[in-house]
């Protein structure tokens, strides 16, 4: 019976006007963010190499003495994924130059062209159709599934058979779901077929596993926004009522609750500005040189004299001053960047009270976009960094003309020949390479939002269950 | 008759559960919005009037000419409470120098950039988003559901011309839709009342006027949106459907698609040319400075102390270490002026690039009333773009004054008084005091004289005065409430057209409308 009350379903809302808009609507922006995306991202991709082989071929230049290996400041830009498609993650607005020698890391900044004076849009990417869009075509189709049949008086006609409410329900939801799911299969087909039609982007196995994971989530998305139209549709007497009422919920959960999370996130931290920042570096700075002072490194730790015979000159003391200072600077960098981010991650943590904030996570999650991306690879970046720098320990200690200080003071290797000045082969040298997540990792790093996109499902599931079995239907 | 209709259809509505929700969220939202933004611009308001108070001291503490580097801060808007536009995404200071002209940025750094995955958040939002819909809702059966229910014939049957019932339920609707907006008006400003620090000036009041006014003819050409389909079709659920459609395209679509657009169109130069062009004059101007220190080069000796704005100034030096500043100055400084005028002129090449995409994206943008009704409020709210250039160009009139000021004061650079304040005799004055400490036999006789030194340079730095700049030109920056209120009137101008094109449009359709209900 289900099947019977999922076929009349489906074909009342086929012939409906609502299913042709909705069809043409997410067709058409589905194709328009697939021809966006392939433009896009042949030019990000053209300049990421640009400027990633900039920076190679400055290392490659470095490689002829190892000392310079170690000063050499690196610039590593962040690529854009081809899961971008899926979910940008306002990448475009996110940091995307990381730069670091091997003692240092600077802050993450912006570069490249953007346009401060046009606000930021989200890209066509299919979290933002499916989340903004097709979360309302969701309502749309189930507003009147069971207020209206009541009104057209079909509803206790139904129920004068023998079928009990529950397979009613199921019958709607599924039908409704099946209805959704064919603009959104069609729509997702145009995209991918522009998108793999193109030559500069290719998926491999890996790829298609997460689009894959990621259509998954976009039904379970969608269902529930199925259900709380079911559930609302159930709760009132009146279709009109019901759309009311909907669409303020809609409102309120896809447009207002994300807006908040700027304004938590400001409140729940008090981020040192910029002078306090420079300031905390400065005290760290003062704190080591009265350390100095106090012999914690050995004598003249914080004098420098060139000539190595002097008995001013103490190499091994001076490296460790000089590593006690980039190392506190590096300690306040780090925390002063793992605030930041655990600023930003707070507004989400909060406004997840609304599907969309949950979903959209969990698609950046899987397609490694958006500031989850920023945080791999700046940990990526780092191990890379740690990496580097056993590389040249380990090739300075190869060396015998070196005194084996690794230390961020360039004067100290000129002079005192710290760090081993022989070149090294430039194929021997690590080079940064940013690893992809496999799928079963972001599966675990999204776990908890797709739990909680199954939890809204079920408590919106057993609101309407609950309430169309008390549903008068007369 | 028409007034009857009217009176009629706005009792109707008040009593429906769309305007008693519509109503009640959006003065709940306004209420929720308002005091988490007014506080957010008072906490700006407090950085504002710190920053602007220690630049004072510094200015009140300047002893040479050369120190003069003042920030220019940018006073937060409290309008922005009601539409945000710019006012975050730009700037906050500019620094006046000699050797470089401000121009409009980006926010700097030391704010967190990962924050920019969140949208922004403004009261504006609330009215466009909430009270647009709620136009729609109240639109969408006013003619078709009244058809439905068989009304509308019994209606027409009468003496009633279609124009009066059309006017009657326009009038009726907009009366229905002023209700929430003022009351949202109405706990918004009570609402700024209750901070202390937020002070509104009378233009802000006739600003906010204005914005209600806005608020409302956009209201009506939502409402007219929904008019038409209601006149277009003959069931009430698919003129919903259309109205709510045509809804998502302007708040999602067009918004969206022409920034997009405007990238295409009008795409940016690479960053890297902008910044090989500054390269290029950066090391021209070096070239230059080069080519004077090689004619000025000489040895002199002299001591230097930590000025105002954080900058050294010489405290005392030897006769010849004066010739040599002097001539520096009055060789370097004009140098230096000229080449901040050639930075200015690249960076306004790149910032023309950047206007014109921005001027476009708002062109295409136009064709949704809600973006239009966006503009407006900026525009009214003084967070817009052109408000912005206005404060830069003014930025750069105060700089371009306090140029002349310091060339006045120093007769181009040549007075003393642009690097210090060192009188011939304190050099020699000074090492006299020091000299006994080359032929001290022991660490504690060497150690008296260099503090006996260090006396008499702590007593020399206390002894140097502050500069007297009483007539130190004044930043002047008055937003005009005319000049926003003529950016606003195309706008508004517009806005009004779309309304009343929505009407002609929904009478044109109702002329020929089938009332016969099925």
């Amino acid at each position: 019976m289900i099947w019977h009350i999922i076929r009349k379903e489906m074909l009342e809302n086929f012939l409906s006007l609502r299913f042709i808009l909705s069809l043409l609507l997410i067709i058409s922006l589905f194709a328009a963010g697939g021809f966006v995306f392939v433009d896009e991202y042949s030019q990000q991709l053209q300049d990421y190499w640009k400027k990633t082989n900039k920076n190679l071929s400055g290392l490659s230049e470095q490689s002829s003495q190892l000392y310079e290996l170690a000063f050499y400041k690196q610039r590593i830009f962040r690529k854009t994924k081809t899961l971008a498609l899926c979910a940008e993650g306002f990448e475009k607005s996110l940091p995307n130059c990381f730069e670091f020698d091997v003692f240092t890391a600077d802050l993450p900044e912006i570069k490249g062209q953007s346009n401060f004076t046009v606000p930021h849009f989200s890209d066509i990417d299919w979290v933002f159709v499916i989340s903004l869009v097709l979360s309302f075509v969701a309502l749309v189709f189930a507003y009147d599934s069971i207020c209206g049949e009541k009104e057209a008086g079909t509803l206790r006609l139904m129920l004068a058979g023998a079928i009990p409410r529950h397979k009613v329900l199921f019958g709607k939801y599924f039908g409704t779901m099946v209805t959704l799911g064919i603009p959104l299969l069609i729509g997702l087909l145009v995209n991918l077929i522009i998108v793999v039609s193109s030559e500069d982007i290719v998926f491999d196995g890996n790829v298609w596993l997460k689009i894959f994971t990621i259509i998954l989530l976009s039904f379970l998305y969608l269902s529930i926004f199925v259900l709380l139209g079911l559930f609302i549709s159930s709760r009132t007497a009146h279709s009109a009522n019901c759309m009311v009422i909907l669409l303020l919920l809609w409102v309120g959960l896809v447009i207002l609750i994300p807006s908040f999370g700027r304004i938590i996130s400001d409140a729940s931290y008090d981020m040192p500005t910029q002078e306090e920042f420079e300031r905390m570096k400065g005290e760290a700075h003062d704190q080591i040189d009265q350390n100095a002072l106090n012999g914690k490194y050995g004598p003249f730790a914080s004098s420098f004299n060139p000539d190595l015979d002097s008995p001013y000159a103490n190499p091994p003391a001076r490296a460790r001053f000089d590593n006690a200072l980039a190392d506190a600077q590096n300690r306040i960098t780090e925390g002063h960047h793992n605030q930041m981010l655990a600023q930003a991650f707070v507004g989400r943590n909060f406004t997840c009270i609304s599907p969309v904030v949950i979903y959209q996570r969990a698609g950046e999650t899987i397609a490694g976009t958006g500031l989850n991306h920023c945080v791999n690879l700046y940990r990526q970046i780092r191990q890379y960094q740690a990496d580097l720098k056993e590389y040249i320990r380990s090739k300075d200690s190869e060396d015998p003309e070196s005194l084996h200080l690794l230390s961020p003071m360039k004067m100290a290797v000129k002079n005192w020949g710290t760090i081993s000045k022989q070149p090294v082969r430039f194929d021997s040298v690590p080079k940064f390479q940013e690893r992809d997540l496999a799928l079963g990792e972001s599966l675990k790093l999204a776990i908890w939002d797709i739990g909680l996109l199954i939890l809204f499902n079920l408590v919106f599931f057993a609101a309407a269950y609950v309430s169309f079995l008390k549903y008068d239907v007369r | 008759m028409i007034w009857k209709i009217a009176k009629k259809e706005f009792l109707l509505n008040l009593m429906t559960f769309k305007f008693a929700v519509g109503t009640i969220v959006c003065v709940v939202l306004t209420a929720v919005f308002m005091p988490v933004l007014v506080s957010d611009y008072q906490e700006r308001l407090k950085q504002y009037n710190g920053a602007v108070a220690a630049n004072e001291a510094e200015l009140r503490k300047v002893k040479v000419y050369k120190n003069i580097t003042p920030t220019i801060y940018r006073c937060p808007n409290v309008l922005s409470v009601f539409s945000e536009g710019l006012e975050k995404r730009l700037g906050y200071s500019a620094k006046i120098e000699l050797d470089n002209i401000p121009e409009m940025s980006a926010v700097s750094t030391g704010l967190n950039p990962y924050l920019s995955i969140y949208p922004v958040l403004d009261v504006s939002l609330v009215f466009k988003i909430v009270m647009s819909v709620l136009a729609l809702l109240v639109a969408y059966d006013v003619i078709a559901g009244e058809r439905e229910r068989g009304t509308l014939k019994l209606v027409l049957s009468g003496t009633v011309a279609r124009y009066q019932v059309l006017a009657g339920k326009f009038l009726a609707g907009l009366a229905t839709l002023v209700i929430p907006l003022t009351m949202a008006f109405i706990v918004g400003v009570l609402i700024f009342e209750f901070f202390p620090l937020v002070d509104l000036a009378g233009s802000d009041w006739v600003r906010i006027g204005l914005m209600y006014l806005a608020s409302l003819i956009f209201l009506s050409a939502m409402y007219n949106v929904g008019l038409l389909f209601s006149c277009l079709v003959k069931k009430s659920p698919i003129s919903l459907v259309l109205g709510l459609f045509v809804w998502v395209v302007c708040v999602i679509v067009i918004p969206n698609g022409s920034g997009y657009l405007a990238r295409k169109i009008q795409p940016l130069e690479p960053e890297e040319k902008l910044e090989s062009e500054l390269k290029l004059v950066a090391e021209n101007r070096d070239r230059e400075l080069k080519e004077i220190n090689k004619k000025i080069r000489s040895s002199w000796a002299g001591s230097t102390a930590g000025g105002a704005f954080n900058k050294n100034y010489i405290l005392v030096c030897d006769k010849r270490g004066l010739e040599h500043w002097k001539k520096s100055s009055v060789l370097k400084e004009p140098v230096r002026i000229k080449y901040a005028d050639k930075f200015l002129e690249v960076k306004q090449k790149h910032l023309s690039n950047l206007f014109k995409q921005k001027y476009l994206a708002n062109n295409f943008s136009r064709t949704s009333p809600i973006s239009l009704f966006e503009n407006i409020m900026s525009a009214l709210a003084g967070t817009d773009l052109a408000r912005a250039q206005y404060f830069m160009d003014r930025v750069g009139m105060h700089r371009n004054s306090v140029v002349a000021y310091v060339r006045s004061k120093t007769a181009d650079f040549s007075s003393l008084s642009y690097f210090t304040r060192s009188k011939e005799g304190d050099w020699e004055e000074g090492q006299k005091i020091l000299e006994p400490a080359v032929d001290a036999t022991n660490e504690a006789e060497r150690k008296r004289v260099l503090d006996a030194f260090y006396k008499w340079r702590d007593k020399k730095i206390a002894e140097t005065p502050a500069l007297d700049l009483q007539d130190f030109p004044q930043f002047i920056y008055q937003p005009s409430l005319a000049r926003s209120f003529s950016r606003a009137i195309p706008e508004l101008a517009l806005l009004t057209f779309i309304s009343v094109l929505f009407f002609v449009l929904s009478f044109v359709a109702f002329m020929r409308y089938d009332v016969r209900s099925d």
